[in-house]
């Protein structure tokens, strides 16, 4: 390594990190399945496999009082399953790997007379001082119901990866 | 000749028996007069029937049902089984659609047993009375039946010039014998067996549109699968 190189290498660890820090998360994409780039501006992160397992994170700023937890996991639980027409297979309470806790809700749907699941996982934060408001991150993840079982080693471990600032 | 009408009239009802009245349609002791109205399996069908159509109005049940359900493939068996144990049986059997026949009196139970099966977005049940045709049906058959009978007679001492001419009516009147018949067993079975389709969609648009709550955040009617899986 010369000199120009040993220079360089640290400058560009540098710009990749302030790269991963301008996204208000982290997540780690599970082997099988690779991160889309230029993605539309909802999807913070979207990464979806060879067989159209997807997983996607979005991330909504919101103003001082508008909603918590709680009143979040209602409003997308009556999306899906009232408006969308998803049947709630089940739902729990989970924390995301840096403590912040957060709702699973876990739906199935038939598309042209083929199972597909999904799961949507929502987690409110902070922004703290100065601002008043908060994030809302929504944590998607679905596909083919087959699919999605013979990857679902995959998903639960990129969810234990999850943080969320 | 009188050989020839005999051998003529051994399949249709007996000249001597009159029309099947009312009770015989309905399967009261003595049986039909012809074999041709009643098959085995029609047996079943006709205890439903009102005893006599002037006793009770003859109605056809029917049902359309549409729902949104999650797993359409276990609607369908759902659906199926609730025919087989009302007694009924599968008509049609589509992708999204099914056409169940249920006895008449087990009609309200299917129904209700269906509408569990997801959410009701459509219902249309209609009685429609067909009293009055299948009395003018009898009446019509009787008619024919006579006709017949006397078609058959005058069959027996015509000269060949005259036979040709009656045996082409006595050919007309029985086959509009057969149509009458055929169509009052059609009433019986329509009767006796009520019909259900049940048809499944996902639920309308428009019903997203009702929610004015949801809407204040349109961000959320991109959630789903439908924008996940679209990858450009």
């Amino acid at each position: 390594m010369n000199l120009r190189t040993s220079l360089l290498v640290p400058f560009a660890l540098l710009l990749a990190s302030a790269a991963g820090c301008s996204r208000p998360f982290d997540i780690k994409t599970a082997p099988g399945l690779v991160e889309l780039q230029d993605q539309e501006p909802s999807y913070a992160y979207r990464a979806i496999s060879p067989e159209g397992v997807a997983v996607a994170v979005k991330v909504v700023d919101l103003e001082e009082n508008q909603g918590d937890l709680a009143f979040w996991e209602r409003a997308t639980s009556l999306r899906m399953n009232q408006l969308n027409g998803y049947a709630m297979l089940g739902e729990s309470d989970l924390k995301s790997r840096n403590g912040v806790p957060g709702h699973e809700m876990r739906f199935g749907h038939d598309e042209s007379g083929k199972p597909y699941v999904y799961t949507l996982r929502v987690f409110l934060t902070h922004k703290g001082w100065p601002s008043k408001g908060s994030r809302l991150f929504l944590v998607e993840s679905g596909g083919p119901r087959d699919e999605v079982a013979r990857y679902q080693r995959a998903l639960d471990w990129m969810e234990t990866t999850l943080e969320v600032d | 000749m009188a050989g020839a009408a005999k051998a003529e009239s051994a399949p249709m009802a007996s000249p001597a028996a009159p029309p099947a009245p009312p009770s015989d349609v309905a399967g009261a002791p003595g049986g039909p007069t012809s074999p041709a109205l009643l098959a085995a399996n029609d047996v079943a069908a006709n205890k439903s029937v009102p005893d006599s159509p002037h006793s009770a109005a003859m109605l056809i049940y029917t049902a359309n049902i549409t729902m949104a359900v999650y797993q359409v493939e276990t609607a369908l068996e759902g659906v199926e089984q609730v025919a087989r144990d009302a007694g009924g049986y599968l008509s049609v059997r589509l992708d999204a659609s099914i056409t169940i026949r249920v006895p008449r009196d087990r009609f309200d139970i299917a129904i209700e047993r269906i509408e569990k099966l997801g959410d009701v977005t459509h219902r249309d049940i209609k009685a429609q009375d067909v009293t009055d045709e299948y009395v003018d049906l009898q009446a019509r058959l009787k008619n024919a039946y006579a006709m017949r009978d006397r078609l058959t007679e005058l069959l027996a001492r015509a000269a060949v010039k005259e036979a040709i001419d009656i045996e082409k009516e006595l050919g007309r009147v029985t086959e509009e014998i057969e149509r009458m018949e055929g169509r009052m067993k059609l009433l019986r079975d329509q009767i006796a067996f009520s019909t259900i389709t049940v048809s499944f969609n996902p639920l309308a648009p428009d019903r997203v549109r009702e929610s004015s709550m949801l809407n204040a955040f349109p961000w959320l009617s991109n959630l789903g699968l439908g924008a996940l899986l679209d990858v450009h």
